[in-house]
């Protein structure tokens, strides 16, 4: 009878084992690949985004484990060591004004062979903003977000000045300015950075270009006239450690450019204050800056076509969908809505040029683009020899 | 006889060979933590020191050596670039007006707490606290308070954009860094101080020499060692600026190249244009300007000093 349990009992402990081992190899059998998904963050509600991201990929995707790393401190300067270091994470944030130079470098994957192999859909992107991105017909990324520049106004400010309407155009502007310095409203109305980041579409607005011709007569008319506006004194540059979204918020200024950014920055640091947000001005035609980050893909990653499967996720209907959510930004998607209140940005879409259009030296000439505002701004320099430096700056020499 | 003989010679041998052991140990104990810094020198300052140099005549991008211009190339970029130019025309300005001010400042604190004052060792501590706070913590936030709008500019009743205007920048590091450096140069100067013998003091003390009188004919003159050391030691620390003019303008140089300088030049080859090889150069043509200023410096300060 003993002997006969202890055979049961040897005999079950047997089968357990090797249940046991049977599951263990189908666990193994079945590999998850593990994917890094990188970027900085502009604060707890994009990082907390970010990880929301990674678990609703990883809620339905059962191969691929996606993992996200926040890179705190200068983000250009981590991710130049991550890739001489041949470390980089497999997927990452991309602004369009380094995409050039890093494609230079050879530290981005081309993507148009995942693109192709899995038919993936390019034209639900608006072109402007994929375009970013491309070289030639290459594809180096995929914009995940994007903001142009809009007119934000004190709608305070104006009601005292008894401007009824922000103005749509160069002429309104100069009239609107100069009504609030008669009437005693604003000193100086507008807060214009010395940025060619904003001037930028100025030069557009005039039918300039900064890609082709910079030293054109259209630029440099342009150029006079965002110079012009703050030689006059109707406008003045933000004081240092001060951005115009911040003079706008403390009352300073009566009107701004700036882009999606400033709504969330207002409703959290000036809930109070009355302001509105209009398309941005135009001279000529329309002409706007496209701010935008990619999602792209890194050449030394590991595992690409698991990238592949987490980049295009991420910038795909749903991705945009959970991305959108908060508001942080506006969606480079013709098929996913940005939260509401944002028409007067998305009517930019089809004609923002992105911001560092390409171009391999874009970071070393946004620099001579700064400095030499600042020159032209206090006086020390001419349009023309701005306009020249920086032609030359964009062609590396 | 023999037996006793070898064993009388063989007894100071015994004596040599444990002596020359001991020797050999000690030597070899000697060279082995000598060995361990040397190491960490070589590694961290000799190497990356030598591949710069080697880096410097090629075109070097992030993942290493890539087609292009050699030689020289990057060499003549560098000495033809007109921002380089600016950036050592920035330095040499900035370092001929903070060096004597944060000599003369750390000198007149050391003198003030040299002498027999209650709380001497509150204010050595607080002068000299600047000098090891963080350096990006300082300058964030003497710009909050010099910010246009900031508590500096609301009690005197200024309006000046002290570090966003391409005028005044300049000066407002050098005031900042001859503050924060300022205590460093007191306890180095106050060394210095302590080493002068009492009786000196006393022999002028009986030739009814007066507080000026003895600090010209004596006090200063005597320091002449502490002068020298100070002015190579934060004359270098003066050229190698950095941090502050990276925050103040963002890491552009600006406004209007204001506040370029070599060093920032440097980072911006390297991590803003990717041009490791035109960065390596700029380090290269920058360390033979200090050795010349350094030699310089010995030939005429150093000299009489040692002499």
């Amino acid at each position: 009878m003993r002997k006969r349990a202890v055979v049961v009992v040897l005999g079950l402990l047997l089968v357990a084992v090797a249940l046991a081992a049977t599951a263990q190899a189908g666990h193994k059998s079945q590999k998850v690949t593990n994917v890094t998904f990188a970027g900085w963050s502009s604060g707890p509600d994009e990082d907390a985004l970010d990880q929301q991201m990674a678990n609703a990929f990883n809620a339905s995707h059962s191969g691929i484990h996606v993992n996200w790393t926040v890179i705190n401190g200068n983000y250009g300067d981590a991710m130049t060591a991550r890739f001489a270091a041949h470390n980089p994470p497999d997927v990452f944030y991309v602004d369009s004004s380094v995409i050039g130079s890093w494609e230079k470098q050879g530290v981005i994957q081309p993507l148009n062979g995942f693109v192709a192999k899995s038919h993936y859909n390019t034209k639900a992107f608006y072109p402007k903003l994929l375009g970013a991105f491309k070289k030639g017909n290459t594809i180096y990324g995929f914009p995940k977000d994007w903001s142009p520049l809009a007119t934000e106004v004190n709608n305070n400010l104006f009601g005292k000045a008894g401007i009824k309407s922000a103005p749509k155009t160069w002429a309104q502007l100069k009239s609107d300015a100069k009504t609030m310095v008669q009437k005693g409203v604003s000193k100086h109305p507008i807060c214009l950075s010395p940025d060619w980041a904003r001037m930028g579409a100025f030069m557009y607005q005039n039918g300039g270009s900064l890609t082709k011709n910079l030293t054109s007569k259209a630029n440099a008319a342009a150029v006079n006239y965002y110079v012009g506006l703050l030689k006059s004194g109707l406008a003045y540059t933000p004081p240092s450690g001060s951005w115009c979204g911040q003079e706008l918020g403390q009352g300073h200024a009566a009107i701004i450019f700036e882009g999606n950014w400033v709504l969330p920055y207002m409703k959290s640091t000036y809930p109070k204050v009355h302001y509105g947000v209009r398309p941005m001005i135009k001279g000529k035609q329309q002409g706007n800056l496209a701010f935008t980050v990619s999602w792209s893909m890194s050449k030394d990653s590991k595992n690409k076509q698991a990238a592949w499967t987490v980049l295009s996720w991420l910038v795909g209907k749903q991705g945009e969908k959970l991305w959108m959510s908060k508001g942080l930004a506006l969606s480079p998607r013709k098929d996913v809505k940005s939260i509401g209140g944002r028409g007067p940005f998305l009517a930019a879409a089809p004609f923002a040029r992105g911001w560092g259009f390409g171009n391999p030296n874009f970071a070393n000439a946004y620099t001579v683009m700064g400095n030499d505002l600042n020159a032209v701004i206090a006086g020390s320099m001419s349009t023309q020899s701005m306009l020249s430096d920086v032609s030359k700056a964009l062609k590396g020499q | 006889m023999m037996a006793t003989g070898s064993a009388s010679e063989a007894a100071p041998n015994r004596l040599r060979s444990s002596m020359l052991g001991a020797r050999l140990s000690e030597a070899a104990w000697g060279y082995g933590f000598a060995f361990v810094p040397f190491a960490v020198f070589g590694l961290f300052f000799i190497y990356p020191f030598v591949y710069a140099v080697y880096i410097s005549f090629f075109h070097w991008g992030i993942l290493g050596k890539q087609p292009g211009a050699s030689g020289t190339y990057n060499y003549s970029k560098v000495l033809h670039d007109p921002v380089f130019h600016i950036a050592l025309k920035n330095i040499a300005e900035y370092a001929l007006a903070v060096v004597p001010l944060e000599m003369g400042l750390g000198l007149s604190l050391a003198l003030l707490v040299n002498g027999k004052i209650r709380g001497r060792s509150f204010f050595r501590s607080g002068f000299y606290f600047p000098s090891i706070a963080s350096s990006v913590a300082i300058t964030v936030i003497i710009l909050y308070l010099f910010a246009p709008h900031g508590p500096f500019n609301t009690f005197f009743g200024f309006s000046t954009d002290w570090f966003g205007n391409a005028s005044t920048v300049g000066w407002s590091i050098v005031g900042l860094n001859a503050w924060t450096t300022s205590g460093t140069v007191m306890i180095f100067y106050l060394a210095a101080l302590q080493s002068i013998p009492e009786d000196v003091y006393e022999a002028s003390a009986l030739d009814g020499a007066g507080a000026w009188r003895t600090f010209r004919k004596i006090t200063f003159p005597l320091l002449k060692p502490a002068h020298f050391f100070c002015l190579v030691v934060f004359g270098i620390g003066a050229l190698k600026l950095f941090d502050q003019s990276y925050i103040v303008s963002n890491g552009t140089g600006g406004p209007n190249y204001a506040t370029t300088t070599p060093i920032l030049y440097i980072y911006r080859q390297a991590f803003a244009n990717y041009d490791f090889g035109v960065a390596a150069a700029a380090g290269v043509v920058f360390l033979g300007i200090i050795l010349v200023l350094t030699v310089a410096q010995w030939f005429t300060l150093g000299r009489q000093e040692a002499g």
